[in-house]
């Protein structure tokens, strides 16, 4: 194990690293941003669409969330612009298999959170007249989304170490980077380290936050519950 | 979309497929075996009262529960050959990355299935004379083992679906396969549309059992 740690490489290239990562929060935040309005339409219709519409969007999110995350990715990279006759770069790529694939996801969160609303909320939303989407928007949904807040934060983590892959079609995230200052400086174990802690950092901070909420929600919870 | 779909290069090459197949179950299996094996006395480290058990096993969780498992592949593909002492191919450091990873993720469901049986359990061996060693095999894990099942099983479907970033090192399973067949034959259209069913194929149905069987849990309790 004498092996001569030299971390002054990374450091000379440690900017590159974080235009990485500001990639891989791009990529991340815009997967979200489309992923969580769509999860919630997703929801709604296998909650309550008609036969037509239920069992196609339950095939599409059973699809989406047992298929791994690479193999959608290489779809709607190598296969999907042939297939349309569309031009489609990595990062459109990269946008568009998380954006549906964690919708997926959060069409489940959706779903549960909705169903764990007792039934006795909506026939008494149903008495004072309101009509089932009304009661949807303003009764049940806010009740839901506060339940449903720590699972879609962890659902978020998990989209942000997914999104690694993207290194895979040659999108910049901060592993590529990483791969590609390794290679130059043949100092692999010093970046692969380095960029691995970055990524601890981030995600560590994140699912502490999510951990602290959590507590705090779980308290609120049971003081305005009796 | 008037594309001619073209599936006789899969069929010619099927064979390759199959190879693919067989090297994802390879690995997911034995990753599987020992993840849950080395599950066990890590989650129960964490539930140690001695520090010097607590501290090592709650750092080597929170650093594998919280970088992205692809990164932990890479990690041991190119940085740890460096310091390895023994030869490292894509299999090991695949199997390396995809076992550590499930065990950190294994031994939090151990802690909690542990954690979710009632105390008087405890007590109860406690009056019979069980030493705590005893009370923790022969009364608390038999009842939590029933009910860390589903959790085991999401484990071991997720897992497989890992799998898939062995390719990333070029480990010869099924989407290393298919990307190889789709330069051979550019087919990546059909391809890639049949390594994402024969996946969908391979996990929905286990997948929906656990649904079933987590709903029919719940039922019981």
């Amino acid at each position: 194990m004498g092996y001569d740690w030299d971390f002054g490489v990374v450091l000379r290239d440690f900017d590159l690293l974080l235009l990485g990562l500001v990639n891989t929060l791009k990529v991340t935040g815009l997967a979200l941003l489309f992923g969580v309005p769509l999860g919630l339409i997703l929801a709604l219709c296998r909650l309550y669409g008609n036969a037509l519409i239920r069992w196609p969007v339950g095939l599409v999110i059973e699809f989406l969330r047992t298929t791994p995350p690479i193999a959608q990715l290489f779809w709607f990279f190598f296969a999907l612009p042939i297939l349309a006759g569309i031009e489609i770069n990595p990062f459109e790529a990269a946008v568009l298999t998380f954006s549906l694939q964690s919708s997926a996801f959060f069409a489940e969160v959706f779903r549960g959170g909705i169903q764990s609303v007792e039934r006795g909320q909506w026939e008494a939303a149903k008495a004072i007249g309101m009509t089932r989407n009304r009661a949807l928007k303003r009764v049940i949904l806010p009740q839901a989304v506060k339940r449903m807040i720590p699972a879609f934060l962890e659902r978020a983590i998990e989209l942000m170490k997914t999104t690694t892959l993207v290194g895979t079609i040659s999108y910049a995230d901060l592993l590529f980077r990483a791969n590609q200052i390794a290679q130059s400086t043949y100092r692999a174990l010093e970046v692969f380290t380095v960029a691995a802690a970055i990524y601890f950092i981030v995600i560590f901070a994140c699912s502490f936050a999510v951990r602290l909420l959590e507590s705090r929600l779980a308290r609120s919870g049971e003081s305005t519950a009796r | 979309m008037d594309y001619a779909w073209d599936f006789s290069a899969i069929l010619q090459y099927r064979a390759l497929l199959w190879v693919g197949l067989v090297n994802t179950f390879k690995l997911a299996a034995l990753c599987l075996v020992l993840g849950l094996a080395f599950g066990l006395p890590v989650g129960l480290m964490r539930y140690a009262r001695a520090r010097w058990l607590n501290w090592p096993a709650t750092a080597f969780v929170e650093v594998f529960r919280n970088t992205p498992v692809l990164v932990q592949i890479m990690w041991f593909f190119f940085a740890f050959p460096i310091i390895s002492p023994f030869d490292v191919n894509a299999f090991t450091a695949a199997a390396l990355g995809l076992t550590l990873n499930t065990v950190a993720f294994s031994s939090e469901i151990y802690r909690a299935g542990i954690q979710s049986i009632a105390k008087g359990q405890w007590e109860a061996g406690k009056a019979l004379g069980m030493t705590r060693r005893q009370q923790l095999i022969r009364v608390i894990l038999p009842q939590a083992l029933r009910r860390m099942i589903p959790a085991f099983m999401n484990r071991a479907i997720e897992l497989v679906k890992m799998t898939s970033l062995a390719s990333v090192i070029a480990y010869g399973e099924l989407m290393h396969q298919a990307k190889t067949i789709s330069t051979i034959a550019f087919n990546p259209i059909e391809m890639y549309t049949v390594v994402a069913l024969i996946f969908f194929a391979l996990i929905a149905p286990p997948a929906l059992a656990v649904q079933r069987y987590e709903k029919s849990l719940g039922r019981r309790d």
